[in-house]
């Protein structure tokens, strides 16, 4: 295998990650709807996923950059700048005083970020399969 | 009565009721039901009447129903402007709500003569002139007739007032206001806002009736439903379904003070002691006067959720004397505001006695304002004040400027022994115990400390704060059981965590980046709020400064911790109205009892959900208020939801509140509101609660410019006002969408468009790049947390005018000292001659006119003559002359007229004074136009020109 192969198949691992975490960002945003969990350990909990999510991120779409893979790069090119942004003006934690309200904008965005990371997967997926088929020709 | 089926018009069905022996006539087609024979009663049920045509010709519907609305007659006259003073005095300032009806006796059974008789008093003679100061001078009051405005007096377009005079005549005779039910259909009154000045005595009036359909309640008692005072609705009538409610635009909201103060002449809460609670298995909400007996009395059906539960069997039993009870005596069964003893099941630990920690800043710059010897002369003669019921009450006390001093008292010692921990950054208590003494074990140390701690930080030369560290440590101290922190501070926290940053910029103010200053600065405040809610740690903030002191920040502890803040900006307790005010306003503080580890909750009907919260609280889950400690008149915003269609014929909204009181005694009270449910927009309008709808506003402002930005806040009351306007033109009037020259409104909203031009030129909220962060930042505290009662003059302040007031303003009625009638803020009314009040709650300003008499003068200030006198902040000489026993009376009655805390300042204004003063005193005058600020009549013609564009849908 090549090392596009590698990079895609590096990239499906990661975006899976990605996927289960926002997974996990959903359930637990509607188990604080359902009074399962209180918001102070539910802030306590999910920023601790914060950072790594977004880094996790950063660090995939900057692997792109420098493998000159620019479609790859492109398209998670606005989800970076939105994370850098937020990160940016530190707003990128939860605030266990102020979710209820901010609760629904929460959840819109997990859901957003959900079908990102899916569709990249997808493609990651068949840009993988694509560099194997392209090796073996 | 053989065979009622026989006799029903179609549509009715009788049923025989075992349980009461007597007919229930149901209509088939809405499954209501009634006792009474369809035919021998007139009252068609709501459901009926919605059918009947929506009074789009308000006028033709007007000669028929001008008869059915209800005030009391008191209200009328306040309302209506007879100047019977002691009615209007008791009806605009009366102690609350639920005792106004009780007035003018003698009057009731001759209606048309009284009638007759008031309408001559409306029409007749101004009374004698008071006068003294000017010949000639003909009272302004009642007969404002020299403005082109027309008069206010009877100005609706179409309701004669004596008519509705009359009604009330008719209304007090033999309605039973328990039954609420007036068995009349809501008629609409539509009044043009362009000819209709707005009438401050419209604010005084009860909110729009409620009323429920027959035997909706099943207690007699007057007391059934809640009393505006303690939980109001922005609307008297809930809409069926959600689309009826956006369709109309009107906010839904609840606006509750569930810790309402009781003043003289209030009824105190009735308590439950045999604690026995009747709750719902299902959704559990407590049993009330809206819920039915069934099944002979064993069942009780819940209001809320219709499930069946079973009734208490200790319910008709006396435990106490061991006979049995009639459960219609009970208080939860008569009465909407109740309170229970808790038993065990509703404790997780045994109820925590009251903690008080003072912090208290020794800096230099705390000891030089005198803070610190105000504040503790203010707690040592507090100390028999503090709530001590059972001698648990303990008290500590840190000083903090760079360092923390900790004061030790053994039990039972005089002395006390200062303790020093140096060290901020990791901090700790420097001994385990006897910091926290018990107030009355250490009682003689306590007070030997206090009136010595002044001393000792005499010659203090240190500068700067370690509040954080201080906080941390007096968490450490009571966060095992709870309580509060009380944090008078006189400077910016400077050192250690918590540590902040002056960063106003006063090239910022006025832009769109302002709102940042608004929001804290640091995490620190938020994160510690939480542990304090954990820990049921509640904080209150008095905060001092001659400069910056990030107000918005440090009211984040109070904020989420359910506290108060107060703000003395350049405090020097030199000046003796400010070591009045502070002491005041603390040591009532201190006294007042505090609801403990409380929780709040609010449920309701089926298909209401509660969707957003507003005011001083932590939101512990999706509709659970945690407050460590609730003060007293704090006033909270709900909103709430439409998500199904509400089927019954009316809905119970219920706040509960948990909570310990001071005297450790667990306790649950209960609020219960209800409302008929309406599916005709024109009842959601005709019972809309402007008071309520602005108090809810104010709090969304607020929330809007944080989370957003100033402008977006001002912007945001202008479209929804625009937006209820223009959806009542277009469903409501016949001019429908098209352009009109008018801007019709419901009488019951007429005073919407004002208060909202109130809040905007609010110094919370107006644009302006000349208010400072703090100013704004503590306004918005107040925006936030203020009763209706308090708000309401907040955001559109009362005037007056004294130097013509009749003669029996000032002296002492049947109900208090009689106020003068009030004006509209409008400087219009000025006077070169006069003497003004204009106040809002928080500040009075007494305005003098340029060409004020000298005997004016003399008579309230004991100077010669006008040049003489200073302005500023001042205290009234009481002076041995009626005038200036008058004016003092009013005054203080001002300063005690309403619920809260606040002790207002008094400036004095020359109308040639100083400018910043003579300023801020006419930007009160809210109905003037004022630099880009738009005057009431541009404003609403603004807001009818955006209507008839249509730019609102
Ligand atoms: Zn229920």
């Amino acid at each position: 295998m090549g090392p596009e192969g590698w990079l895609f198949l590096f990239s499906v691992l990661l975006a899976a990650g990605l996927l289960f975490t926002m997974v996990f960002f959903i359930i637990m945003f509607s188990d604080l709807e359902c009074d399962y969990i209180n918001p102070i350990d539910l802030c306590n909990k999910l920023n601790q996923f914060v950072l790594p999510e977004n880094g996790a991120h950063a660090f995939l779409t900057l692997l792109f950059l420098f493998s000159g893979q620019w479609t790859a790069f492109l398209i998670n090119a606005p989800l970076l700048a939105y994370n850098a942004n937020k990160i940016r003006s530190k707003n990128h934690m939860y605030d266990a005083t102020e979710i209820f309200r901010t609760l629904g904008a929460h959840k819109k965005e997990g859901f957003i970020k959900l079908g990102f990371y899916l569709i990249t997967f997808f493609y990651y997926l068949y840009r993988m399969i694509v560099a194997l088929i392209a090796e073996s020709d | 009565m053989a065979a009622p089926n026989a006799q029903l018009p179609p549509g009715w069905v009788a049923q025989w009721d075992a349980t009461h022996q007597r007919h229930l006539f149901i209509e088939t087609a809405s499954g209501r039901s009634q006792w009474e024979h369809p035919l021998q009663t007139n009252s068609p049920p709501l459901d009926l009447l919605s059918q009947s045509p929506p009074p789009d010709n308000a006028s033709a519907h007007h000669a028929t129903h001008t008869k059915r609305r209800q005030y009391a007659a008191g209200q009328t006259q306040a309302y209506y402007g007879t100047t019977e003073a002691a009615g209007f005095a008791d009806a605009a300032y009366g102690a609350g709500a639920g005792a106004a009806p009780a007035q003018q006796p003698g009057q009731l059974f001759t209606p048309g003569l009284a009638a007759e008789s008031q309408f001559a008093s409306q029409q007749g003679q101004p009374p004698a002139a008071q006068g003294g100061y000017f010949q000639g001078a003909e009272p302004d009051y009642p007969a404002p007739a020299a403005y082109a405005q027309p008069p206010y007096v009877g100005q609706q377009p179409q309701a004669a007032p004596q008519i509705g005079q009359l009604a009330d005549q008719f209304g007090q005779m033999g309605i039973n206001p328990a039954a609420g039910y007036s068995q009349k259909p809501f008629a609409l009154y539509t009044t043009n806002l362009l000819t209709a000045a707005p009438d401050p005595r419209e604010l005084s009036r009860p909110p729009p009736e409620i009323r429920l359909p027959p035997n909706a309640c099943i207690s007699n008692s007057p007391f059934a439903n809640c009393d505006p005072s303690y939980q109001r609705s922005t609307l008297n009538a809930i809409p069926a379904n959600n689309s009826i409610l956006s369709k109309s635009k009107l906010p839904f909201a609840l606006v509750i003070t569930p810790y309402r103060s009781i003043q003289e002449g209030d009824d105190a809460v009735p308590l439950v002691t045999d604690t026995v609670i009747a709750r719902c298995r299902r959704c559990r909400s407590y049993i009330n006067p809206y819920c039915q007996f069934i099944d002979g009395g064993n069942r009780w059906k819940c209001v809320l959720c219709n499930y069946s539960n079973e009734t208490p069997q200790l319910f008709d039993w006396d435990q106490t004397r061991n006979v049995a009870a009639d459960r219609w005596a009970r208080a939860e069964l008569n009465h909407a505001v109740v309170e229970y003893v808790a038993p065990t099941e509703y404790m997780v630990r045994p109820p925590q006695p009251p903690y008080y920690t003072f912090l208290i800043d020794v800096s230099q710059a705390a000891v030089q304002s005198g803070m610190v010897a105000t504040a503790t002369r203010t707690i040592l003669e507090s100390l028999d004040r503090i709530p001590n019921a059972d001698d648990r009450t303990k008290v500590a006390i840190i000083g903090f400027d760079t360092a923390l001093y900790f004061f030790s008292i053994a039990p039972g010692a005089a002395e006390s022994t200062m303790l020093v921990v140096s060290d901020v950054d990791d901090v700790f208590l420097p001994k385990p115990t006897d910091l926290l003494v018990n107030l009355t074990e250490a009682r003689a140390g306590l007070e030997n400390l206090l009136s010595r701690l002044g001393e000792m930080f005499q010659n203090t030369h240190t500068v700067g704060s370690a509040l954080g560290p201080a906080l941390q440590a007096a968490f450490k101290m009571i966060s095992a059981i709870g309580g509060k922190i009380i944090v008078l501070s006189s400077s910016l926290p400077s050192i250690g965590t918590g540590a902040l940053k002056v960063r106003e910029d006063p090239k910022v103010l006025g832009t769109s980046k302002e709102s940042a200053l608004l929001q804290p600065a640091s995490n620190f405040y938020k994160t510690f709020a939480i542990d304090c809610s954990r820990s049921q740690v509640s904080v209150d903030m008095f905060l001092f400064s001659s400069g910056y002191t990030d107000v918005a920040t440090l009211s984040c502890l109070p904020h989420y911790t359910s506290g108060s803040t107060f703000f003395y900006p350049a405090f020097n307790a030199s000046r003796s109205e400010d070591a009045i005010k502070f002491a005041h306003e603390f040591s009532e503080i201190l006294a007042s009892p505090i609801m403990l580890e409380a929780v709040i909750r609010v449920r309701a009907t089926k298909g209401l959900r509660m969707s957003g919260f507003h005011g001083n609280f932590f939101v512990r889950s999706t509709d659970l208020l945690a407050m460590p400690a609730v003060p007293l008149d704090q006033s909270y915003a709900i909103e709430i939801a439409i998500d199904d269609p509400i089927n019954s014929s009316f809905a119970v909204l219920q706040t509960a509140v948990l909570h310990s009181t001071s005297s450790g005694e667990r306790r649950i009270r209960v609020l219960t509101l209800a409302l008929p449910v309406t599916s005709n927009i024109s009842e959601v309008f005709a019972s809309a609660d402007q008071i309520a709808i602005a108090t809810f506003l104010a709090n969304k402002a607020v929330e809007r410019s944080l989370s957003s930005k100033l402008e977006d806040a001002r912007d945001a009351i202008t479209n929804k006002l625009t937006e209820i306007l223009g959806t009542y033109k277009s469903t409501m009037t016949a001019a429908g969408a098209g352009a009109s020259a008018q801007l019709a409104v419901c009488e019951n909203l007429k005073m919407l468009p004002v208060l909202c031009l109130g809040l905007l030129k609010h110094i919370g909220i107006r644009q302006s790049s000349q208010i400072p962060s703090d100013l704004r930042a503590y306004a918005q505290t107040l925006l936030t947390t203020l009763p209706s009662q308090m708000l309401i003059p907040y955001i559109y302040p009362a005037f007056y005018s004294l130097h013509n007031m009749p003669p029996e303003a000032g002296t002492i009625g049947e109900r208090g000292i009689i106020m003068p009638p009030s004006l509209p803020p409008t400087s219009e009314r000025l006077e070169r001659h006069g003497l003004f009040v204009i106040e809002d709650g928080q500040t009075i300003f007494l305005w003098v006119g340029r060409d004020a008499v000298p005997q004016l003068v003399m008579d309230v200030f004991n100077l010669p003559s006008y040049e003489q006198l200073r302005g500023g902040k001042m205290t009234l000489p009481l002076l041995d002359n009626p005038f200036s026993q008058r004016v003092n009376a009013i005054i203080s009655k001002i300063r005690e007229m309403r619920r809260g805390p606040y002790w207002p300042h008094l400036y004095v204004v020359k109308e040639d004074g100083e400018p910043p003063l003579r300023l801020w005193a006419l930007s009160n005058l809210i109905q003037d136009r004022a630099d880009q600020l738009p005057s009431y009549q541009q404003y609403i013609n603004t807001v009818k020109e955006k209507i008839n564009i249509g730019g609102y849908t």
